[in-house]
Formats: C-alpha cells, sequence, structure tokens
C-alpha cells in the first residue's frame, strides 16, 4: 500500500481559558488513503471541529497544539510556520455547517469563487469567471452564468452550500474536509449534497474527512469512522465493522439511543444517561466511565490504552462491548445494580428484549 | 399536494382538538403574501400525539403557533373543547391559554437569562394563582423533580444548566400550567443525539403522567414516528399525507412522503432510494404552484396536477393522501 495522504499521530489541542485548561483534543491519531472518506462522529464538544481546524491551521494563536500531522511526507505544521498561502485552499480545503456565514454578504457568488482562483492560481479575471461558472455548473446549479451574478441571500440553503463547495473545489484539492455539511438543510438537499460530493470525490480522487453527528450519514457515506469522545477517538473501524460490531460502549450506547426508521412507533429509547464530562482539568480516567454501564474499578483509574487493533478497528476500553470481556463487567455491574461509578442500572432495560 | 379537505376529520366524541381549513397568511411588501398555511384541517384525539413533518418552510411551525394564537389566523377554524380558538379575543383567549402550552426548539434562548428556574417555571402559576388555587413552592419541586432537575437547583439561573436540562426546564414551565394539549415545535433538534432520546422518554414519561395530547412537530422523520400515533406530512402550506404512523411510513402513498422516506441516510425499507432524488427546492410561498402544490418537483405530475388540486381522499384505514396519482401500494405477502 502506497503511502497515506495524511497522517495524525497522537495530536492534542490545549486551550488556556481563564478558568483552567480545556483539553479540546487529546492523543489523536488517524491515517487517510487517497481517495478515501474518514468520518468523525462524535457530540458537539467531542473536538471534532478542532480536530479539523486544526488540520486547517484555523486555530487561534492561543492553543497549544502538541503531535504530527503528516500530508503526502510533509509536516504539515511546518508548512504553517513557513506561511505558505498556497497550501490550504489548494491542497487542503474546507466546507463548513453554515453556508450564510461562509460566504460575503456582499459579494456576488461568482466574483467569490473567481478570488479564489485569482488569489492562488494567478487567473486573470476574465478566466477566474468563465472558470468559476464551469464549477457552480459541475456542482449542479442550474443557470450558472445567472447565479454567478447573484448575492448569497438571493440563493436558498442548498444552493448557497452548493457555492461553498464549488468554493473549495476550485483549485482541485487533494483534501477535502467537510465540517457538518449538510446540517442546516433539509434531508432531500442533503441527500443531493452527499451524492455531490460523492460524485466529486471518485471523478478526482479526492480525499475526505467529513465530520458529522449524524451516524446515519457517517455509516452510508464513509469507508471508516472515528468515534470521539470528550477528545479522544474512542474506536475506529470501517465503517461496517463500526456498526455491525462496535466494541467501545459509547458507540454501542449511542446506536441504541437514536430512534430508528424501521421501529414501530413509541418503541422505548435507550439514553445515555448524564451527560458529556468537562473537558477543563478532566480526572485521569476513562472519560466515559461515569456514564457507561460496562464501568469497573480500574475504569475510574486509568485511561484505557487504544487496543484491539484487528485489521482496522481499534478501540479505547477496558471493557469492549460485544466481548466475553466486556459482557462479564456487564453482567457483573447489572448484578450488583450499579457501575463503579456509581450509576445506577435498571434490569428492565436489559430483560425486555 | 394539496390537501384541502375535510376527509382526514374523524368524527369521534373524544377528539379533542380540531382544526379546520386553518390559513395562515403574512402580508410581505406592498401587496405581496406568503401563504403559510392554505387550508390544512386535522384532529388530535385525547391523549394522542400527532406529529407533523415537512421540511423547513412548510408551514409546520406556522400550524403550532397559530394554534396558540402566537400568530393571527387568516380563516377557518381551531376547535378546542367547543370554542373556536382561532376567533376569541380579550379575557376569553386568555383564559384559554393555559390549556395549550408550547415548548420550543432553542432551549436556551426560550428561558429568561436573568430569572432563576424556579421562578421561569413558577411565574404562569403566580399569574393565574388565584384561578388555579394551586400555587406553591411543593408543586415546583414537584415538577423540577419530574422532568429530572434536581429541585435544589432552583435557585441557578439558564446558563448554569446544559441545553438538555434547559429543555426540561422548558418542560417543567409548560406542564406548571397543568395543560391539555402540549405543542412541541423541534423540541430535540438543536440537542445532542445522547440526550435527544432522554427527552423523548422524558416526554413520553409525561405524557402518561400529566394525561396529555400531543402536538409533536419535527424534520427528522424517525424521531417523528418514534413519538407519534398519526402523523401529517406537510408541504408548502398543505397537507399531502395523514395516517397511522406505522401504516404511513409501512406504506407510504404520496410521492412527496416516499421522497422524505428515500433521502434519509439509512432509507426506509419501504420506498426506493432512487425516489429521494426529487429535482429543484421549495417553491416560494408567495407565489406557491397552481393546482398541486408539488407539482414542480413530482415525478409523477401530468396535466391534471398543473390544474386541478387534488383533495384528501381515504387510502386506507385511517389513511388519507391527498394525491392525483397516489403511489399504489405494494401487495406483498
Amino acid at each position: 500500500m502506497a503511502e497515506p495522504l495524511l497522517t495524525v499521530r497522537d495530536l492534542s489541542v490545549r486551550f488556556p481559558t481563564t478558568r483552567g485548561v480545556v483539553q479540546a483534543v487529546n492523543g489523536v491519531e488517524f491515517d487517510l488513503e487517497e481517495g478515501q472518506t474518514i468520518g468523525i462522529v462524535g457530540e458537539s464538544g467531542s473536538g471534532k471541529s478542532v480536530t479539523a481546524k486544526t488540520l486547517m491551521n484555523l486555530l487561534p494563536r492561543s492553543a497549544e497544539i502538541e503531535g504530527e500531522v503528516t500530508f503526502d511526507g510533509r509536516d504539515v505544521r511546518e508548512i504553517a510556520a513557513k506561511g505558505e498561502d498556497h497550501f490550504w485552499g489548494v491542497q487542503m480545503t474546507m466546507v463548513f455547517q453554515d453556508p450564510m456565514t461562509s460566504l460575503n454578504p456582499v459579494k456576488r457568488c461568482g466574483e467569490q469563487i473567481a478570488e479564489t482562483l485569482r488569489y492562488h492560481l494567478g487567473h486573470d479575471k476574465k478566466k477566474a469567471i468563465s472558470e468559476s461558472i464551469d464549477l457552480l455548473e459541475r456542482v449542479g446549479i442550474p443557470e450558472p452564468a445567472k447565479r454567478e451574478r447573484q448575492y448569497p441571500h438571493e440563493l436558498s440553503g442548498g444552493l448557497r452550500q452548493r457555492v461553498v463547495i464549488a468554493m473549495a473545489l476550485a483549485c482541485q484539492p487533494r483534501l477535502l474536509i467537510a465540517d457538518e455539511p449538510t446540517t442546516a438543510v433539509d434531508v432531500t438537499v442533503q441527500k443531493l449534497l452527499l451524492d455531490l460530493l460523492d460524485d466529486l470525490r471518485k471523478e478526482r480522487q479526492m480525499s475526505m474527512i467529513l465530520i458529522t453527528h449524524d451516524l446515519g450519514v457517517a455509516r452510508g457515506r464513509c469507508d471508516e469512522v472515528a468515534v470521539m469522545y470528550a477528545g479522544r477517538i474512542v474506536e475506529r473501524a470501517d465503517s461496517h465493522t463500526l456498526f455491525s460490531d462496535s466494541r467501545h460502549p459509547y458507540t454501542d450506547a449511542l446506536l441504541r439511543s437514536i430512534p430508528r426508521i424501521e421501529q414501530p412507533s413509541h418503541t422505548r429509547l435507550d439514553p445515555i444517561p448524564g451527560r458529556p464530562p468537562e473537558l477543563i482539568n478532566p480526572p485521569v480516567r476513562c472519560a466515559y466511565a461515569p456514564r457507561c454501564r460496562f464501568a469497573q474499578r480500574n475504569c475510574l483509574e486509568e485511561i484505557p490504552d487504544v487496543s484491539g487493533v484487528v485489521g482496522m478497528h481499534s478501540f479505547a476500553c477496558h471493557y469492549p462491548a460485544n466481548t466475553e470481556r466486556g459482557e462479564a463487567a456487564l453482567q457483573s455491574n447489572l448484578d450488583r445494580g450499579e457501575t463503579a461509578g456509581g450509576l445506577h442500572l435498571h434490569a428492565v432495560a436489559e430483560g425486555a428484549s | 399536494m394539496a390537501g384541502s379537505g375535510l376527509a382526514p376529520l374523524r368524527d369521534r366524541p373524544d377528539v379533542l382538538l380540531r382544526v379546520e381549513e386553518l390559513v395562515v397568511e403574512f402580508p410581505v411588501g406592498r401587496k405581496d403574501v406568503v401563504h403559510a398555511v392554505s387550508g390544512i384541517s386535522f384532529d388530535v384525539a385525547e391523549g394522542e400525539t400527532l406529529g407533523i413533518v415537512g421540511e423547513s418552510g412548510c408551514g409546520k411551525s406556522t400550524v403550532a403557533r397559530a394554534i396558540v394564537r402566537l400568530n393571527d389566523v387568516r380563516g377557518g377554524k381551531v376547535m378546542f373543547e367547543g370554542k373556536n380558538l382561532a376567533v376569541l379575543e380579550g379575557e376569553e383567549l386568555r383564559k384559554s391559554r393555559p390549556d395549550l402550552q408550547m415548548i420550543f426548539q432553542d432551549p436556551i434562548s426560550s428561558l429568561n437569562p436573568r430569572r432563576k428556574v424556579r421562578d421561569v417555571i413558577s411565574e404562569g402559576l403566580k399569574v393565574w394563582g388565584s384561578q388555579m388555587g394551586a400555587w406553591s413552592e411543593g408543586r415546583i419541586d414537584e415538577l423540577m423533580h419530574a422532568v429530572g432537575v434536581d429541585p435544589k437547583f432552583g435557585d441557578r439561573r439558564p446558563h448554569q444548566f446544559s441545553g438538555g436540562q434547559c429543555q426540561r426546564i422548558g418542560i417543567a414551565r409548560a406542564l406548571a400550567m397543568d395543560p391539555k394539549v402540549l405543542i412541541c415545535d423541534e423540541p430535540v433538534s438543536a440537542l445532542d443525539v445522547s440526550v435527544q432520546a432522554q427527552v423523548l422518554n422524558l416526554l413520553e414519561d409525561m405524557k402518561v403522567r400529566y394525561g396529555l395530547t400531543l402536538l409533536f412537530i419535527s424534520h427528522d422523520l424517525a424521531v417523528v414516528k418514534n413519538v407519534s400515533d398519526r402523523i401529517i406530512v406537510m408541504y408548502l402550506g398543505k397537507a399531502c399525507e395523514i395516517g397511522a404512523a406505522d401504516e404511513l411510513y409501512e406504506h407510504p402513498r404520496h410521492p412527496y412522503t416516499r421522497a422524505l422516506l428515500a433521502s434519509i441516510p439509512e432509507p426506509a425499507p419501504t420506498v426506493e432510494v432512487s425516489e429521494g432524488d426529487i429535482e429543484g427546492e421549495l417553491p416560494s410561498p408567495i407565489n406557491p404552484p397552481k393546482g398541486c402544490r408539488f407539482n414542480t418537483r413530482c415525478p409523477h405530475a401530468d396535466e391534471i396536477c398543473y390544474e386541478v388540486e387534488p383533495q384528501m381522499e381515504a387510502a386506507g384505514d385511517d389513511h388519507f393522501v391527498a394525491c392525483h396519482h397516489p403511489v399504489a401500494v405494494s401487495i406483498d405477502d
């Protein structure tokens, strides 16, 4: 196998604040091959957007970054230090969640795309505009010549997001980072946008990082999925394995807590108790332990290493779900009626099949 | 899609809320009008949960807001306990308020940031205290306990709570009035997935405990199915399809319902994924298409769809569809 396009090793990001140091990202590691899509799923505050912004060199100066990010054999932080303007925006680009705020409201759509082309590729104005019309057409915008002259507020949310995608693709990037690209749009539009991203990725052999809180999106659109919790990747696997044979109790609990379309109505949901931890001065323990049904004593005392690297499947848990060890831990907790973390368990949830 | 017609209204004694031909319009500019809701009819029986789904801009929130008179009603009736809420004024309108309470999408901005949550929850009771005679600290504690917020945090302000807890407080505030109908407008859309399930379960529990009737609005098809007994699918101010939740998802008849079900990331097994590729986007509600309002995006549209607005017709047991060319139910097993 060739060298991966992107490797992230032991990435940590901290933000000093008046209330203490926020440990936003903690030891994140992954590889991304050319032409592949990795999904990063997690709840708000899990560190998925901070990870993306670190890769894009968009964090404020106050952020303390450690670790190693390599893109096509080059150290990305060195590129940042050298101030190479034509790396981000050309090799690596990003699409943000809200298309209204990521477009300039007082500039015509075509002009905004042309700006990218002129700055990075040195096109003259005429060539840049004609190329941006081609790009608008490529991302499926009807009447591109007319849309080019319009301002963002004249377009619907779905079209705006297409303009943002066109802009991100203008310089033929090798890696596209899409941070919740469809959260602000309706399902019908979401499907069209995700189809578009899929097509473009295949056509250009582009790699993609798709950040989403929607497990369904990650499942359907990614080759590999990483689940983040409290700044760490707690489980990573190819998407089929992750959704059919998950190991981390958090992944397992997330999958069981979401309502599913194939369940009959009024199916009782199985929520995750409690809420995500504070990221300021976190105690040394598995961050999920207080909410975990599998938690034992050592979960509260040591942070589990990433283990179980079977093929592409890795996870960080002392008592992984769907294994003998994990089931034994869960059973002992059920027998006691509570976990080592003090979480009360109701046998009812188990008994009801 | 039109969905005019009174066919889906049921003639049952336990119907608590009955909306007939509801019309809501907003003037824009000098002479234009946004046709937000154009003649919707439905009813909700006591103890039932009615889900309303549709894309943004379809008018689902406007329906909810019109029922509690946060919007003015242009035409039609909202019958509740023998009174037409749409035309009530003054003291009579005020007296109807406690019976219909609402919870909103953004849990944090719907609570006054400068007040203690105990005061937020008890305000309605204090206002209505003399009429309801139920105001006491004990009642507030009971409510907070019921929704899962420790009463000892009652002196905190909304920003000291997480989004999920704020939504619980919003629910407690609504329940304080001992309402008959609880209208939930996208109550879990702003919440993280792990918290979403907690709030959905809480709503189900509260429904049983306080004998509520729910109107539940969401754009998330799986969420709506989970909480609802019946579901109404809206498009551009009209109803497309109304039916029992399981039946509607099992045998969707309207092309739009099918498109929605095919668009979700893990599509429903009852539809072809290709059906999700409906073209274009929602037309402007200022100039809605003539005939069936879905005709600009519908794969089955023909002449009649551009001329005549389809009426709601029975399509099965407690299942109504407004379409000239409803998709045939596949006959399996």
